[in-house]
């Protein structure tokens, strides 16, 4: 076992895991956040983005032990007061979540991209959320999420 | 997985150190986005895991009067962001643009891609057009090695990469890559190339070209070099280097069921890398 210190969602855990522990392990297992989703374990889906210090990861890519010292935002740590994220509110009114299982990321993907680039292009959206593979919408969907997102962030 | 012990790495020292201690049963960490798949896979069973993501010393890009270092955890998105790589040096941000997914590119470490040695790395052949140096730390101390002839003395179970650098381009000097991929995201490249051109009024006084894919491992093409030096870039030229790399290709793959793709698929990307140093040449930006 080995002692890590990580802050997730603004809330600091000092905890001891096992040195083979990835950090979606870790986040699911441990720390019971089960937003955050396994697809391929690959590095392909992105279903099990994070945000790791301002930047999306794939969570099944890092050991868990990497992540002592640092600063972790997962689906979960969204929600503000009872309030849904901007990006949230915009996937669920432009209708681009349908089984769900990808929209965890996804989120958290369009959220970091906004974050760094208020008023991406196109093809910046698009080139944003190319790490999180959706097998329901077709992608065209989040596009018009993204949009509305950026006017809500503004408006904020 | 049954690894038994991790190391959050703090200084270079301390991990070659550990390196040299635990001799083949250590591995280092860097992105991880190599070595946890092939850790799960167990193709690796190391006891030990050293992290090396935050060794202050092997961060960044530097520059001298004489050299650009790139620290061995320098991610690609760092590169892609870096103003070093945006004019002349651009077929580097290209390269690295153009890996994985931004995801992958946050993580993903120019020294992982060197020491992993796959034959698709893809910062590989611009890094080998520059004629780029790797430098590896043990503690039987620094060896310093051509890209180039890497892959044929490559990194040791106890060595560190630490950094791979190059000369500074001249204001003639251009580098340019191009890769195939069936989609740009996330295809780990089948097929890159890169070349490293200085003109003097419309010749070509000095070029270096790289391969990815084509080979066992990335190499210098330098059929295309010696067929393409002391010319000017034309169609006539460009077809000729297309040719040139198609016969050494011939013999290299010959009877590898890949060979017929791969000779038609090369005059596309041999052109645009050529076109891209052409269109530097002549003062047009292409970026
Ligand atoms: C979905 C996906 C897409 C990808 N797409 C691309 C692509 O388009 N192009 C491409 O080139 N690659 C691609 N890759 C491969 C990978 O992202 C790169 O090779 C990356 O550069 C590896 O760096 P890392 O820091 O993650 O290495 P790690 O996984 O941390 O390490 C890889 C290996 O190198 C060793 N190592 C790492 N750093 C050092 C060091 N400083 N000294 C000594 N040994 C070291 C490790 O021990 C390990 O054996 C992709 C991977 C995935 C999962
Ligand atoms: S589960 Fe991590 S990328 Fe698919
Ligand atoms: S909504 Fe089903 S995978 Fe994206």
């Amino acid at each position: 076992m080995v002692d890590i210190s990580l802050t997730v969602n603004d809330r600091l855990y000092e905890i001891s895991i096992d040195e083979n522990m990835r950090l979606i392990d870790v986040l699911r297992d441990e720390l019971g956040l089960i937003g955050t989703k396994e697809g391929c374990g690959e590095g392909e889906c992105g279903a099990c983005t994070v945000i790791m210090d301002g930047e999306i990861v794939n969570s099944c890519l890092v050991m868990g032990f990497q992540a002592n010292g640092s600063n972790i935002v997962t689906i979960e740590g969204l929600k503000k007061d009872g309030k849904l994220h901007p990006v949230q509110r915009a996937y669920i009114e432009a209708g681009a979540v349908q089984c769900g299982f990808c929209i965890p990321g996804m989120v958290l993907a369009t959220k970091a991209l906004l974050d760094k680039n208020p008023n991406p292009s196109d093809e910046e959206i698009r080139e944003g959320i190319s790490g999180n593979l959706c097998r329901c919408t077709g992608y065209n969907k989040m596009l018009v999420a993204t949009k509305k997102a950026m006017v809500y962030m503004k408006g904020e | 997985m049954d690894i038994k012990k991790v190391y959050m790495g703090r200084s270079v020292e301390e991990v070659v150190r550990l390196l040299g201690e635990y001799e083949n049963k250590a591995k280092v960490i860097a992105g991880g986005t190599d070595i946890v798949i092939a850790l799960r896979n167990k193709v690796i069973e190391p006891e030990l895991l050293i992290d090396i993501s935050k060794v202050e010393e092997l961060k960044g890009i530097k520059e001298d009067e004489e050299y650009i270092t790139i620290g061995s955890i320098t991610t690609f998105t760092e590169i892609v962001e870096s103003e070093i790589f945006q004019s002349n040096l651009y077929g580097l941000h290209k390269a690295c643009k153009m890996v994985g997914s931004p995801q992958i590119r946050n993580k993903g470490t120019i020294g992982g891609n060197i020491a992993n040695g796959s034959p698709a790395a893809d910062s590989v052949p611009p890094l080998m057009a520059l004629d780029s140096i790797v430098t590896l730390l043990s503690i039987e101390g620094t060896r310093e090695i051509s890209l180039e002839d890497y892959y044929y003395d490559s990194i040791k179970e106890n060595e560190l990469l630490v950094n791979v650098k190059f000369k500074k381009p001249k204001d003639n000097q251009v580098l340019t890559f191009a890769k195939l991929g069936l989609r740009k995201a996330l295809a780990i490249s089948r097929l890159t190339l890169s070349s490293f051109i200085e003109f003097d009024d419309n010749i070509i006084t000095s070029i270096r070209v790289a391969s990815g894919a084509l080979a066992k491992f990335p190499m210098r093409e330098k059929e295309v070099e010696d067929y393409l030096l002391g010319k000017s870039l034309n169609e006539e030229t460009i077809e000729g280097a297309i040719e040139a790399l198609r016969n050494s290709m011939d013999e290299r793959l010959k009877g590898r069921p890949t060979l017929p793709y791969k000779r038609i698929a090369i005059s596309t990307i041999l052109r645009e890398i050529l076109e891209e140093a052409l269109v530097f040449e002549k003062g047009v930006k292409a970026w």
